[in-house]
């Protein structure tokens, strides 16, 4: 979908071309990947609307662009500007939706039998999905090339200034995370309630608070990914989010869900094996979901804890 | 498992007995006038009836409608043995339907495609011997997909399932082996003295061979549910820990629900092709699989009418009632003059919105009645949290929960799980 800036089109030099590529891809999976994580180290859910709220602010943001009737490329001010307003909107898209969801649909079945949350998060995600197909479409929309092309070229890797910016605030918006989760006490309320809600709530954690909390941190990374992937693959789909949705889970799956580096490390490795298997295998862009997928249950079988979980035994 | 009573071994009693004596509780359940309406043997067997007269006093594109009907209700019960019975949630079933579709169409063809393009004739099997084989080739599909993945906790499981139900039809698609995305065509089934499956003019015995699989494959399930598997089913869709310290032999008990609720997929998927004699990868995607989940949410998880009825609901709204209401809204005064004040609905095709409604349906039921519209008893227990009476379930060893303690802040005590050594299970391991 996304394309390759090759400048080297054999050897060594597409290989790091390739790496370059996996990495920003990476780091966009990566804040994805988080917002499952968070959730499942909390409430044990995989919250399977949480790509399709991403898929949300990527249309919200291109609906935005188009109001303004902004078709080229922006520089200085405007350009800041403009990537800010988009950022602070599909932020704003992606947590309410995703503590909208938790209240309507998650929350009144949280005593519920484990498999009727899941069943109510793959409804809600089929209505986000059909909804936005309603309203854009089922086709690919473009969305105009708002950020200034150009980049550094070392040796035969040619990196963008896009990639430089996504990776940058990926990282940024990662550190931010680490340090609500360290030092701040709603962080602090969110890694004892997902040690042991009980012992939390007697501890005078409110814990409906801090289940909102970690949807609306979770749905901020999603919006602001949107923006990212926006500018990066330029398309919008109303299938977006279910594709990177599954690749994000097997992200953080593979980190270990639950752990929050997991997630990181999890997601950068999926980008660059998924942008390794795209040059190196035969056909590899048909096959490139099939890859992920068995990934996904490779890992499943041989190390469901992930590559950092600790967590193993089986919760009842 | 226990050793089975006289009343055990034979489920048909059993069945009608439950049945009747549910049909006629006048206490417990609620919507019970509808219950008695579409359970029960009696009812059953009126159902059937009606079934069969659908070639006599329906029209040819109704007729073909009832097909697709009965080939969504195999596929909606072979689910309900996985998520309602045995409690594991598949979100890839659409994967043993395309293994049944292909295996019908490639077998039944008579050629295949190399990668450099050409076609090489192979032998050609008739209908008669693909049905069984797709049955069994899914169902062996389905053990080999849980063989690894049944020891996974059960969201994972989804998970893992709906990654088989995307790869499959990827496989499809970029094999040149079966045409890829081009689909290939099936043969309907060869003709039986002057009787031919394949007039699209009259399409009544294709419907009897479909309601004569649905029939048997009722029955089989029925039975399933009533044998010692269907309760080893219930044992550790209730507690899995507790079925597997009674004896229950977790793996073995589950592959045997995922294969055989795979090889009822697998049906499904021949009779598909079969039926439309042209298939294509993109036929089978994450939507059908979401489509039958919801079918079998609707009805009511784990229940035989419920699901038959959630089949039949969902197809009927699919197939017919959706396109009648489309024509209807686009064709109305209101909506298709440009000036009409409804015009904008004119934009709309509700073919493509259904997926919308489906998802509203499917959140609406899990949130505001779990256990469907025509439940089965017990599964309504469990979902509202109640413990399970030992009287109803005399036959079978049982675990009763309980909820203990206060609420602590939204977020209820962890259920206290207590023997009640109600089955023989329990009590012949303590004697």
């Amino acid at each position: 979908m996304h394309v390759l800036t090759l400048a080297d089109t054999s050897g060594i030099g597409l290989f790091f071309q390739q790496i370059e590529n996996g990495i920003t891809l990476g780091a966009m999976y990566a804040l994805v990947a988080l917002g499952y994580t968070l959730v499942y180290g909390i409430i044990e859910l995989i919250n399977f609307a949480h790509g399709d709220v991403f898929m949300w602010s990527t249309v919200v943001t291109l609906a935005v662009v188009q109001a303004m009737g902004i078709t080229g490329t922006l520089t200085g001010p405007a350009l800041v500007g403009m990537l800010l307003l988009l950022l602070l909107i599909g932020i704003v898209v992606s947590s309410g939706l995703n503590v909208a969801i938790e209240r309507i649909a998650y929350r009144p079945l949280r005593r519920a039998p484990r498999l009727a949350p899941l069943i109510a998060a793959i409804g809600v995600s089929f209505i986000l999905e059909n909804a936005a197909q309603l309203w854009r479409g089922s086709s690919f929309v473009a969305f105009p090339a708002i950020f200034p092309g150009g980049g550094l070229q070392i040796g035969s890797v040619r990196i963008n200034y896009l990639d430089i910016f996504i990776v940058v605030l990926a990282v940024i918006l990662m550190i931010g995370l680490d340090r609500i989760i360290r030092l701040t006490r709603l962080g602090k309320a969110m890694r004892a309630t997902a040690q042991d809600p009980e012992a939390a709530a007697l501890m005078g954690v409110n814990i409906d608070r801090t289940i909102v909390f970690t949807f609306f941190i979770g749905g901020a990374l999603a919006g602001a990914t949107a923006v990212f992937y926006n500018l990066y693959i330029g398309q919008v789909w109303f299938l977006t989010g279910f594709q990177l949705g599954l690749i994000a889970f097997t992200a953080a799956v593979l980190g270990g869900i639950g752990n929050v580096n997991g997630a990181v490390l999890g997601g950068f490795l999926i980008g660059v094996i998924k942008s390794i298997a795209i040059q190196y295998i035969p056909s590899g862009f048909q096959w490139s979901d099939a890859i992920v997928f068995a990934i996904l249950v490779l890992i499943l079988v041989f190390r469901p804890s992930g590559l950092l979980g600790q967590r193993v035994a089986e919760k009842a | 498992m226990s050793l089975p009573t006289t009343k055990q071994r034979q489920p048909w009693r059993k069945f009608m007995q439950t049945q009747v004596s549910s049909a006629l509780d006048t206490t417990k359940i609620a919507g019970r006038p509808l219950r008695w309406f579409l359970s029960g043997w009696r009812v059953g067997i009126i159902w059937l009836i009606v079934a069969a007269a659908v070639p006599w006093v329906l029209d040819t594109s109704l007729q073909v409608t009832a097909i697709t009907i009965g080939i969504y209700v195999m596929l909606a019960l072979g689910l309900n043995i996985v998520v309602g019975y045995a409690g594991l949630l598949d979100l890839g079933y659409v994967a043993f339907f395309v293994i049944g579709a292909y295996t019908m169409a490639a077998g039944s063809f008579g050629f295949i495609q190399m990668a450099n393009g050409d076609t090489v004739a192979v032998p050609d099997f008739p209908f008669w011997i693909l049905l069984p084989a797709g049955a069994i080739l899914a169902g062996f599909f389905g053990v080999l997909l849980g063989a690894p993945t049944l020891r996974l906790r059960g969201d994972y499981l989804a998970i893992v399932t709906l990654g088989f139900g995307e790869i499959v039809p990827i496989v499809f698609n970029n094999v040149p082996f079966f045409y890829g995305p081009v689909g290939i065509s099936s043969q309907p089934p060869s003709n039986i003295g002057p009787i031919s499956f394949g007039d699209p003019s009259f399409p009544a015995p294709f419907y009897y061979l479909t309601l004569t699989l649905v029939v048997l494959i009722i029955l089989g399930v029925i039975s399933l549910r009533e044998s010692s598997l269907g309760r080893a089913w219930v044992a550790i869709r209730e507690d899995e820990t507790a079925a597997s310290t009674s004896g229950v032999n977790l793996v073995s008990t589950k592959l045997l629900a995922f294969g055989l609720g795979a090889t009822v997929g697998g049906i499904g998927g021949v009779m598909n092709a079969a039926f439309t004699t042209s298939i294509t990868p993109k036929d089978f995607s994450f939507n059908i699989s979401i489509t039958i989940l919801i079918m079998v949410v609707l009805g009511g998880i784990g229940s035989v009418p419920g699901v038959i009825v959630g089949a039949i609901l969902l197809r009927f709204f699919d197939v017919y009632l959706l396109g009648q209401v489309n024509d209807f809204i686009h064709g109305s005064p209101l909506v298709a003059d440009s000036g009409a004040p409804l015009h904008v609905l004119a934009g709309i095709d509700f073919n493509t919105s259904k997926y919308l409604l489906y998802g509203l349906i499917l959140v609406a039921m899990i949130l505001l009645r779990p256990q469907g519209l025509i439940p089965d008893r017990r599964r309504t227990r469990e979902l509202h949290g109640q413990g399970v009476s030992s009287e109803t379930l005399s036959s079978v060893g049982t675990v009763e929960r309980e909820e203990v303690g206060e609420e602590v802040e939204g977020i209820g005590a962890e259920d206290v799980t207590t023997y009640t050594g109600a089955g023989s299970d329990a009590q012949g391991r303590e004697g």
